[in-house]
């Protein structure tokens, strides 16, 4: 084991911190609008984990799916907006 | 003598300067997510950070793999995200102004009143939705006390 | 606008075609792709010279205004990381309204999408009038608000005038 994969590694352990930390702010958001914040960063930190195995792996597949993911996040938080703004006018 | 380097050792720590620098600038946003005091604080705080973080993260990869293909991907994903993040914080944002998410007391809101009052006369009179609930109740425990006493 | 990405994709068609060959000198890596790809832009660009002078002068303009917005990021990014990072905040969060001087829906939406991009500054709503900007941000320079207001207006909606004009 290298000392590239154990950077590697630990970049991966930092970024699952990260999705500890937005999964508090999802639980404890006060508003609607914070938990869609937090909901994006997710998608966000999802994305970098996913990038971090494809160099691990040296599978290149897996950029597909981080591309398709950060257009679904963007569609997730916009149709999210927009139904915030439905349901309270 | 250039024979002697080792391109593969060169090509991982830059790689890995890239990722480990991102990856602070992830971990950095998510503090701030916790941290700050105010929906429109946090949410103009984070999504740049992270825009920022999964940019260089992508960066590293791409050095890494050293591959025209990978390379136009990374491409790809960074301007999706560099063009997606700011339209959907504006419009959470609009969203949230909308809905009278109270903003922190030290803003200064001076040139903005004007904008408030009229987006949220027809219906409501503070844009502070939490004080008003709180002013409502307020005086339907008043109401119920006279109506005790 | 049209020609520059007329120019983007043609280069891109040139570097493909070259590397479909198979006597091909250079080493099919990304670094050696990306050299291929801006030399080819350059020809491009010198090329333009004597049929489209304006365009000839707004390719190094854009070339500045992408360097300083990338310096504009960092900083600010730096800038928050440390106000995060540190115990004690020196935000000073105003909302306040930028006159805007462009008019069309894309200097509108290019400036909003900028302006939302740098760390610091949300650009809230734009008014019905489409004469002002709703702009929230985090830190002031030197403490006021003109100042702020003066280097958005100086830094970003001047350029993006000057490159759609």
């Amino acid at each position: 084991m290298s000392i590239f994969q154990i950077t590697l590694i630990i970049a991966m352990v930092m970024l699952s911190i990260c999705l500890l930390l937005t999964a508090i702010r999802f639980a404890i958001g006060p508003t609607l609008p914070d938990r869609v914040t937090a909901f994006d960063l997710f998608v966000a930190n999802v994305i970098g984990i996913i990038v971090i195995y494809t160099e691990l792996t040296h599978n290149e597949d897996f950029i597909d799916v981080a591309m398709i993911l950060s257009l679904f996040g963007f569609l997730g938080s916009i149709s999210f907006a927009f139904y915030i703004m439905r349901i309270t006018k | 003598m250039e024979q002697s380097i080792d391109w593969v050792l060169v090509k991982e720590v830059i790689s890995c300067f890239f990722i480990l620098a991102g990856v602070v600038f992830m971990l950095i946003a998510s503090i701030g997510l916790l941290r700050f005091p105010d929906f429109y604080i946090r949410m103009s705080a984070i999504t740049k950070g992270s825009t920022l973080g999964l940019g260089l993260i992508l960066l590293g990869m791409a050095i890494y793999f050293n591959q025209p293909g990978v390379l136009l991907k990374v491409l790809a994903i960074i301007g999706f995200t560099s063009i997606t993040a700011p339209v959907a914080a504006h419009v959470i944002g609009r969203t949230a102004v909308q809905n009278r998410i109270p903003f922190w007391e030290k803003t200064d809101l001076e040139e903005f009143r004007a904008y408030l009052v009229k987006a949220h006369l027809e219906q409501h009179i503070s844009h502070d939705k939490y004080l008003e609930e709180k002013a409502k109740k307020e005086k339907e425990m008043g109401d119920a006390a006279g109506d005790t006493v | 606008m049209k020609l520059l990405l007329l120019h983007i994709m043609l280069a891109a068609a040139v570097v493909y075609t070259y590397f479909q060959f198979p006597g091909a000198r250079v080493p099919y890596t990304a670094l050696s792709t990306t050299l291929l790809f801006a030399a080819v832009f350059l020809l491009f660009w010198l090329g333009s010279y004597f049929y489209r002078r304006s365009y000839f002068r707004k390719v190094p303009k854009l070339a500045y205004f992408i360097a300083f917005f990338l310096k504009e990021l960092l900083v600010a990014n730096l800038k928050i990381a440390y106000d995060i990072i540190t115990p004690n905040y020196r935000l000073q969060p105003t909302v306040f309204a930028l006159p805007l001087k462009a008019s069309t829906d894309l200097e509108i939406t290019l400036l909003a999408n900028l302006i939302g991009l740098t760390p610091g500054t949300i650009s809230l709503d734009v008014s019905d009038d489409r004469s002002t900007l709703y702009v929230h941000t985090l830190y002031l320079r030197h403490g006021d608000v003109e100042q702020l207001k003066l280097h958005i207006k100086n830094g970003f909606e001047r350029r993006i005038l000057e490159l759609t004009a």
